[in-house]
């Protein structure tokens, strides 16, 4: 039998294999920032990007489920259970993330292309393939240390991209509040990190909750809860909940639109992606949940987040005129939607199996959320031009009539955005309320679960309300300024045309997704070959 | 192809595929004025194949005869699964023959009729839709289903009611037809859930009366569940006091008052009465009510077709009269059994369907000579104009008088045998049974009466013509003819061949599943499988008629109307519809009209209340607006403080 030592040491030198495809697109991003200097030119990075995001996907695709065959092969003949020791961990989420980073990074790298020049092309697209390998990396890394580096690889490159395309006041000053912000949230969190280490005295996740996880059966640590707090403020920023949202309209509206596209999207997934992980939401510790409902409060403060954060978003976003601002509260408001499935989770006793686990709900929905809202910037870009910037929302006035296909696709992401049935949107809040008013009504949270799902119910009726009038104004209203009609970059119609074909498609068949975060996320895991099998 | 089922599912198909045809048609010009090949062509092929399903129905052995296609799952929500699935039984494959028999000839008049109409395409597409929707109610195994059809019946009636769509008239005649039948709809819903609920959640007609005969509810339950049932029957086949949308029907092309009043629409009620035998004769309470408002709505409107100068609203009314007549008889299910009462509703909705056909399209034809006038005071004496049109109104008026041997006078001898059976052994409701009775015979009078009276008024005494008539005054052409002729034929001859002496409808609705069933509850053998003649009831029956057609040949014969003066206010009474038009407007009509105006201001202060709570998440939002002030410093400390309030109230409460 293999010793602890001789597994940890194989673990530790397989663990390369686990992120070959993160490796290929860091290096890719290397090369890219060379040719930024040899060879400056649009085409040719947009061009090595591609390759290294296509060759990322060769290399996921060759892997498929072999990663976990090979995981569960280390310990295999051990008692030892690799989710404690591994520092890199293939199970669970973790190839859903990859092919979502994966597929993002396409469609941003369209998105790039009307804001990019020949002199700042390779430094941008490296940066973002930076982002793309962190943000792919946060499924799957089993330790605090990795953890941060992996989110620390998403956030620096933000703050170059925020500050790539300079032109005016205005977007300096979204970078620097982004970045002002984004390192008090990284401090706060590595503070709570330092807390979690001084109580465990490990870094590895699993092995970590599974100390938290045994000591809550006795008595419950407030150091702990500190420290737990510190890390959800943390991703609070990331995900921009309520009191953690404040950067998020002042940088929409002023940062590089294909980079606001960005920013409203991957930080939020990587953000959820990195909480329900850091909860034991995924992979669930033998004892139970280390902060669930019956014994913590955690649950209520996320349940009290959930609710301020779609409404604040809601009612902030009636008011607004400016288009990306809008989304930047709807984006606040979407998020509170997508904790509701955290909630729920919290709350959910171990051996429980409902339809809905809550945490494939908040994935579901952060897929279509992202299909929708990037769809919107897309567009946005796209009828963007020097001469007749797009900022307000009566800038979209008569696109219905001259610009009918474009038109037409930003109807659909906003019938998403607010719930119509047929839309991915309808589908993932469909779950998320069907999580909630499925979840036991017990003593710990009673009915607080229904009536979340009410308060989202409302909310999204008052979303209703922006969304349409965004609707009217573009088929209804003659255009105020019209929208020039002078040739334009395609690839961002194109990108567009993507994320509507996702979001009728993943409305009309939910199946085509909602498997897949299903499996992703089981509530018991079966050690062993077993899971292997369960999921082939 | 030998199943019966796949032929009734292709006759059902056909007035489908006419109908789309149709209506592809009448998108091109040239192609519209061909719009009439496709339905009469589907019509026929339909009838041939209900007298294939027929005579397999025929041929088929057993007590007990039904046949029932697979069934396909229309949809399904929790309890509630509803099947496409059809049956042919003898009771569908009856109503199957006669709707599509006399949806043909009607189709083939239509020809004629409505040549050089500018919406020649849409009219031909609806009639294919308005069969269509009749087969699928007949064919219907669940109830559902047989809404969808019953509904479709409402839709096209809507439409063609409505057909001269410019016209005020006719739109306000559309709109009263669909709402008054609607409103009976709504019962018929509710009484659907109703037996939904107590019948172990079926809606298919064999499980749900299985399972209701087994376990009957309490009878509260199952005389309102009927009696709601029977709510969708008063408005769709037009009984008090839901008849009122009959007589203004006509406002549609007369081909169409034709089909409504022979096959489509107005027996879709009598259908469902005799397909729910079985949950029917559960409750003799609900029984009662059936035949009470059939003999109130056939004496009445009988009453009120003495005085009208309206030659289609005479028949518009005899039909209203005649519906009460088929109510009667399935009224009487229970004191006497199933099987007969069944057999004498359906054998008076065969025959009536041949001669108030025949009528209508009569009368459509003297319609087309007097350039559209219809008000028999303006004409009259056209029996030498129009030869043929005559010999045809009178073989309809004849048997619609009841005269001895020709069709009428059988089906309702049938009727009034069965009532006057009821009133013998009615148990508790004898005397009522017995007052029905009374009233089927009156009304036998009367409507010989006012048959001939009508027949009278046009074709006899000196030749009139109105002037709008012009050149038109002349007998119709060969088109219009042949199916006056061919409904002539059936009007005269349909009721001795089959029923009195070959017992074919007797013979065969026994065997039909709901009416074994429905005996079976009643504990009769069906040992008297065909009435016997009762010679004293139809010795009685045909000296009323005589006398009625006597008096009216005394009286009207110059074709000049003359009331006596001793009369002259039970005249006014009749021609003014009993007033019941106007009782309805001051009692329904008016109400609502207020309730509209009251439920205007409250819509004003729900509105009113409406902006105010949409504008509070406003208010709120410029509340909460000036946090996002755009400073960092303020924003850090936002974050800040926000962690500090979750720390604070986490750490205390937990540590308490």
């Amino acid at each position: 039998m293999k010793s602890l030592a001789d597994v940890q040491n194989a673990l530790l030198a397989g663990a390369v294999h686990f992120v070959l495809p993160e490796v290929v697109l860091v290096g890719t991003a290397c090369l890219l920032f060379v040719l930024a200097v040899v060879y400056p030119r649009r085409t040719a990075a947009v061009g090595l990007a591609l390759i290294g995001l296509t060759w990322a996907v060769a290399l996921t695709y060759s892997v498929g489920s072999g990663e976990t065959t090979a995981f569960w092969a280390f310990v295999e003949g051990t008692p030892y259970s690799p989710h404690l020791l591994a520092a890199i961990d293939p199970t669970g989420l973790a190839a859903l993330i990859r092919w979502l980073a994966l597929a993002s990074g396409f469609i941003f790298v369209l998105l790039a292309w009307p804001e990019i020049q020949d002199h700042n092309a390779g430094e941008y697209l490296g940066c973002l393939l930076v982002m793309i390998a962190g943000s792919s990396l946060i499924g799957r890394v089993n330790d605090l240390v990795s953890l941060f580096l992996a989110l620390e690889m998403v956030s620096i490159p933000t703050y170059v991209l925020l500050y790539l395309p300079l032109r005016g006041r205005g977007e300096q000053e979204a970078a620097v509040k982004y970045f002002l912000l984004s390192i008090l949230s990284s401090g706060v969190l590595l503070f709570g990190f330092s807390y979690l280490y001084g109580l465990t005295g490990t870094t590895n996740l699993g092995a970590l909750l599974a100390v938290l996880s045994a000591a809550h059966q006795h008595a419950i640590t407030p150091m702990a809860l500190i420290a737990i707090l510190m890390v959800i403020a943390a991703f609070g920023f990331r995900i921009s909940a309520v009191p953690f949202q404040f950067y998020a309209p002042d940088v929409y509206q002023g940062g590089p639109t294909g980079v606001v596209a960005q920013i409203a999207f991957i930080p939020k997934f990587i953000g959820f992606v990195a909480l329900v992980r850091v909860l034991g939401l995924v992979i669930r510790p033998q004892d139970g949940l280390p902060f669930e409902a019956s014994t913590t409060l955690i649950p209520l403060v996320l349940w009290v987040m959930a609710i301020v954060t779609m409404t604040f978003g809601n009612v902030l976003a009636l008011l607004q005129d400016d288009l990306k601002r809008l989304l930047a509260y709807s984006g606040i408001a979407h998020s509170g939607y997508m904790l509701i499935g955290i909630v729920v989770a919290c709350g959910l006793p171990g051996n429980s199996t409902p339809a809905l686990s809550g945490v494939d709900a908040t994935l579901f929905y952060l897929i279509a959320y992202g299909l929708m809202t990037v769809g919107a910037f897309a567009l946005i870009l796209y009828w963007n031009s020097q001469e007749r910037p797009i900022r307000t929302i009566d800038n979209l006035g008569g696109l219905g009539e001259s610009h009918p296909l474009s038109a037409a696709l930003m109807t659909v992401f906003l019938f998403s955005l607010i719930g119509m049935p047929m839309t991915a949107g309808f589908a993932g809040k469909f779950m998320l309320f069907v999580s909630a008013f499925e979840a036991p009504v017990e003593p710990p949270m009673q009915n607080l679960y229904r009536i979340l799902a009410v308060v989202a119910a409302v909310n999204a009726a008052i979303g209703a309300v922006y969304y349409l009038r965004i609707v009217g104004v573009m088929y209804l209203r003659d255009p105020l300024h019209p929208v020039s009609s002078a040739r334009r970059a395609v690839l961002p119609l194109f990108a567009a045309c993507l994320c509507a074909i996702g979001t009728v498609a993943f409305g009309v068949y939910p199946r085509l997704i909602a498997d897949s975060t299903q499996q992703a996320t089981p509530l018991v895991e079966v050690p062993g070959n077993a899971a292997v099998v369960a999921r082939m | 192809m030998s199943d019966p089922t796949n032929l009734a599912l292709l006759a059902l198909g056909l007035p489908l595929l006419a109908t789309i045809l149709a209506a592809v048609m009448g998108t091109c010009s040239t192609l519209a004025k061909w719009a009439h090949l496709p339905v009469v062509t589907a019509f026929a092929g339909s009838a041939i194949l209900a007298l294939l399903v027929l005579s397999k129905v025929m041929q088929a052995t057993g007590s007990e005869v039904a046949f029932l296609s697979t069934a396909q799952t229309w949809f399904h929500a929790g309890n509630l699964q509803v099947d496409f699935q059809i049956t042919v039984d003898p009771l569908s494959a009856l109503m199957l023959m006669t709707v599509t028999f006399v949806g043909t000839w009607i189709a083939v008049f239509s020809v004629g009729y409505m040549h050089d109409d500018p919406g020649y395409a849409r009219y031909f597409s609806l009639m294919a839709l308005f069969v269509f929707s009749m087969c699928l109610l007949i064919l219907a195994s669940d109830l559902l289903l047989l809404v969808a059809g019953w509904e479709g019946v409402g839709l096209c009636s809507y439409l063609l009611i409505g057909y001269y769509y410019a016209k005020p008239s006719a739109a306000a005649a559309a709109r009263k037809a669909f709402l008054v039948t609607r409103l009976g709809d709504v019962g018929m819903i509710l009484g659907i859930f109703l037996f939904w609920q107590a019948g172990g959640y079926h809606t298919n007609f064999d499980k749900l009366f299985a399972h209701i005969t087994a376990n009957p509810p309490d009878s509260v339950t199952l005389t309102t569940a009927c009696l709601l049932l029977f709510c969708g029957a008063i408005g769709k086949s037009a009984q008090f006091p839901l008849y009122v949308w009959l007589p203004d029907a006509m406002e549609g092309p007369t081909p169409v008052s034709a089909l409504i009043h022979a096959a489509t629409m107005v027996t879709a009620g009598v259908y469902l009465l005799a397909r729910a035998m079985p949950l029917f004769v559960l409750s003799p309470d609900a029984q009662i009510v059936v035949a009470l408002i059939g003999g109130f709505t056939a004496i009445l409107s009988a009453f009120i077709a003495l005085a009208q100068h309206d030659l289609k609203r005479v028949l518009a009314y005899s039909t209203v009269s005649q519906l009460g007549y088929m109510f009667m008889a399935l009224g009487a299910g229970g004191p006497v059994s199933a099987n007969l009462v069944v057999t004498a509703a359906i054998f008076h909705v065969f025959t009536h369907a041949f001669f108030k056909a025949l009528l209508f399209l009569s009368s459509g034809s003297v319609m087309h000579a007097m350039g559209n006038v219809i008000d028999m005071r303006k004409f009259g004496g056209l029996r030498t104009l129009m030869p043929v049109t005559h010999i045809t109104f009178l073989c309809g008026a004849a048997a619609l008088a009841g005269f001895p041997l020709l069709s009428g006078f059988w089906s309702k001898d049938l009727i009034i045998d069965m009532v006057y059976q009821a009133s013998e052994h009615g148990g508790s409701h004898a005397t009522l049974y017995g007052l029905v009775f009374l009233t089927a015979l009156v009304t036998a009078f009367l409507t010989a009466f006012y048959t001939f009276r009508a027949y009278f008024l046009t074709f006899w005494g000196e030749l009139r013509t109105p002037p709008e008539a012009g050149h038109h005054a002349q007998e119709s052409p060969l088109g219009l003819l042949a199916p006056l002729i061919v409904l002539a034929f059936g009007a005269v001859l349909a009721g001795i061949t089959v029923e009195p002496f070959a017992h074919g409808f007797s013979n065969l609705l026994v065997k039909a599943p709901s009416v074994v069933l429905a005996n079976s509850v009643l504990h009769v053998e069906a040992e008297a499988t065909h009435p016997h003649f009762d010679f004293a009831l139809a010795g009685i029956s045909t000296l009323l008629a005589l006398s009625g057609m006597a008096l009216a040949w005394w009286h009207y014969r110059t074709g000049i109307e003359t009331v006596p003066a001793a009369l002259k206010s039970v005249y006014r009474l009749s021609e003014n519809k009993l007033y019941v038009d106007e009782i309805f407007n001051g009692m329904f009509v008016k109400p609502a009209e207020w309730l509209a105006v009251l439920s205007r201001l409250c819509d004003g202060l729900l509105d009113g209340v409406a902006r105010v709570v949409s504008f509070i998440p406003r208010l709120i939002g410029a509340l909460l607006k000036p946090l996002q002030n755009g400073l960092v410093q303020f924003y850090a400390l936002g974050m800040v403080l926000g962690l500090a309030v979750f720390l604070t109230v986490v750490v205390v409460r937990t540590s308490q």
